[in-house]
């Protein structure tokens, strides 16, 4: 059983008079196993968050089937096994961190006893404690979005749903989304993720799709997707002598001066390797020698240039 | 549980909201204030004072029912913490249900605060509240309970402002269902005379609420239609809530 699958999902809002229904998802076929971090990528418009919203119950879909847990997301049980962090999530402005996971927790059908519990373990994973008096409505981008996540944790949820979890943060506080989702995995949870940020997503998840204009374009490993190969070489040399330096150019893409020396960006690892050659039997001093691969942003900016 | 979560926390919200506080002055100031229109009507003080009072209780309470109320849903999903609950495993019913009581909790309190202001200014100037003044409270909590459910189905449906509008349409309409269905001869066979009878059926008989005249004069108002104009007003109440809870089921948020 697949922690989310969707089969032929769309999603047709329905358009202002005269004007035509614009498809916002369509024919959407997804599947997310248990106890993975999946990343869910696509520019804006791509339809991430509507393909979120139907799998949280706040808009039905106009085609297909979704399912969380193998129950589908129309009926109330599909919840159960879900937590949603909203892209800028947005709290009752009067209500302390404490008092809204207290809330959520009521909402949820806990007892008071395991509410107590809950806050336990959640304010001490996301560092709740120091702020659990204070109440939202003074609280910064970061902190909203720890508190964002402390709510998505209550009820202990097996699959977590995050839209743009990382978004506006500074480094620390996306390297600490990043934590959380990894000790998320370790707990047993599959963890669901939009983001425009895919160096984070590159880093952590297990597998990936990504969307184009509504319709889903690749899914799959994050390691077979990209391919591996190495685009182009950075090598960078010192004290070299003036034609071997226009020897080397002539091979290069593009060459110029840095602090360190000579800069030589060489297409393949050939030309590199006889880049180094000639630095050595020059008596020249090599600094760096980098073979740089595809990134999964270089693979999402080239599916994006091949979609027409 | 989950009802009375969404219930609590709808009291507790609209309780810091500031605009309760100016309503709740400007309703002890018409109170108040009734003596002055006591001193032009002379031998008529307690009557006029009780008369206003309750006037200004309904009045009030109309207002923070419709200002409230039509923003009540429309607000969760403008300021998108709808997001968060409707995310969890509750039904949509009770969230709306839940807001609709939370509500209705705090009016029951407005209510119950004009309406012992004004017996404690009646008593200090000298008069006295008997039964009818209290039936003529519960009657007009009655009233506002419906039109607190009027508002929270519009809040679901469409914009505060046009909700507003048509809650107020509703209630000014409710209060002259004589005349919607008592229109000249002129008027028959017109498009306006059979769009008012249809309203005559359609939107609840206020009046039936307002006893006021008989609390500021001393009469008795007999049980049985206490009894009666409650249920009626609860019959209207439940299904609007009905109307309400079915078209905030498949809406997108």
């Amino acid at each position: 059983m697949y922690a989310i699958e969707t089969r032929g999902l769309a999603k047709i809002y329905r358009g202002r008079i005269g004007r035509p229904a614009a498809p916002s998802l369509d024919a959407l076929d997804l599947t997310v196993g248990s106890n993975e971090i999946f990343g869910f990528l696509g520019q804006n418009g791509a339809g991430k968050t509507t393909t979120i919203k139907v799998l949280c119950g706040l808009i039905r879909q106009t085609r297909g089937t979704a399912a969380v847990c193998g129950i589908d997301v129309r009926r109330r049980e599909a919840r159960q096994s879900l937590g949603y962090l909203p892209e800028n999530p947005y709290f009752y402005e009067y209500l302390t961190p404490r008092e809204t996971i207290n809330f959520y927790g009521q909402i949820g059908g806990l007892g008071a006893k395991e509410r107590e519990r809950q806050w336990g373990s959640i304010s001490e994973l996301l560092d709740l404690r120091e702020i659990a008096g204070q109440r939202v409505r003074g609280f910064s981008k970061g902190m909203r979005q720890r508190l964002g996540f402390a709510v998505a944790l209550v009820g202990d949820p097996a699959v977590l749903i995050l839209d743009e979890p990382m978004s506006g943060l500074d480094p620390l506080g996306r390297r600490r989304i990043r934590e959380l989702m990894l000790h998320l995995r370790t707990q047993g949870k599959t963890v669901f993720f939009s983001s425009h940020v895919l160096g984070d997503v590159e880093q952590i998840c297990d597998r990936v799709a990504i969307l184009s204009k509504g319709r889903l374009v690749v899914q799959g490993r994050v390691d077979e997707l990209l391919s591996r190969r190495v685009t182009h070489v950075e090598v960078i040399a010192s004290g070299l002598p003036e034609t071997v330096d226009s020897e080397i150019a002539a091979t290069a893409v593009s060459s110029r001066n840095s602090e360190e020396g000579r800069h030589f960006v060489l297409p393949d690892l050939a030309r590199a390797n006889d880049a180094v050659r000639r630095v050595h039997a020059a008596g020249a001093s090599l600094v760096e020698f980098s073979p740089v691969r595809e990134s999964l942003e270089d693979y999402f900016l080239r599916l994006q240039e091949r979609k027409p | 549980m989950r009802i009375a979560a969404v219930a609590m926390n709808t009291f507790r919200e609209a309780v810091r909201d500031k605009v309760l506080y100016v309503l709740l002055f400007f309703a002890g100031a018409t109170i108040l204030g009734s003596k002055a229109l006591g001193w032009v009507s002379v031998g008529q003080d307690e009557k006029i004072i009780i008369d206003i009072s309750l006037a200004a209780t309904s009045l009030f309470g109309v207002l923070i029912a419709v200002f409230v109320g039509t923003s009540l849903v429309y607000k969760e999903i403008d300021k998108r913490t709808i997001y968060t609950i409707l995310s969890r495993p509750m039904w949509r019913y009770e969230f709306v249900l839940g807001k609709y009581l939370g509500l209705a909790m705090l009016i029951g309190v407005v209510t119950l605060v004009m309406a012992a202001m004004a017996a404690a200014y009646i008593a200090v100037m000298g008069g006295h509240v008997g039964l009818t003044y209290l039936q003529a409270v519960l009657l007009i909590y009655c009233q506002l309970l419906l039109v607190t459910a009027l508002s929270v189905l519009l809040s679901s449906l469409t914009s505060p402002i046009l909700g507003a509008m048509i809650v107020f349409s509703c209630y000014v309409l409710g209060h002259a269902t004589g005349i919607m269905i008592n229109m000249p001869p002129r008027f028959d066979g017109t498009f306006v005379k059979s769009a008012f009878e249809t309203a005559y059926y359609v939107i609840p008989n206020l009046s039936h609420f307002n006893i006021r005249a008989e609390a500021a004069n001393g009469a008795t108002v007999p049980g049985t239609y206490v009894l009666w104009t409650m249920a009626y007003g609860a019959a209207y109440t439940a299904l609007l809530l009905v109307l309400a809870a079915f078209s905030f089921e498949n809406k997108d948020v």
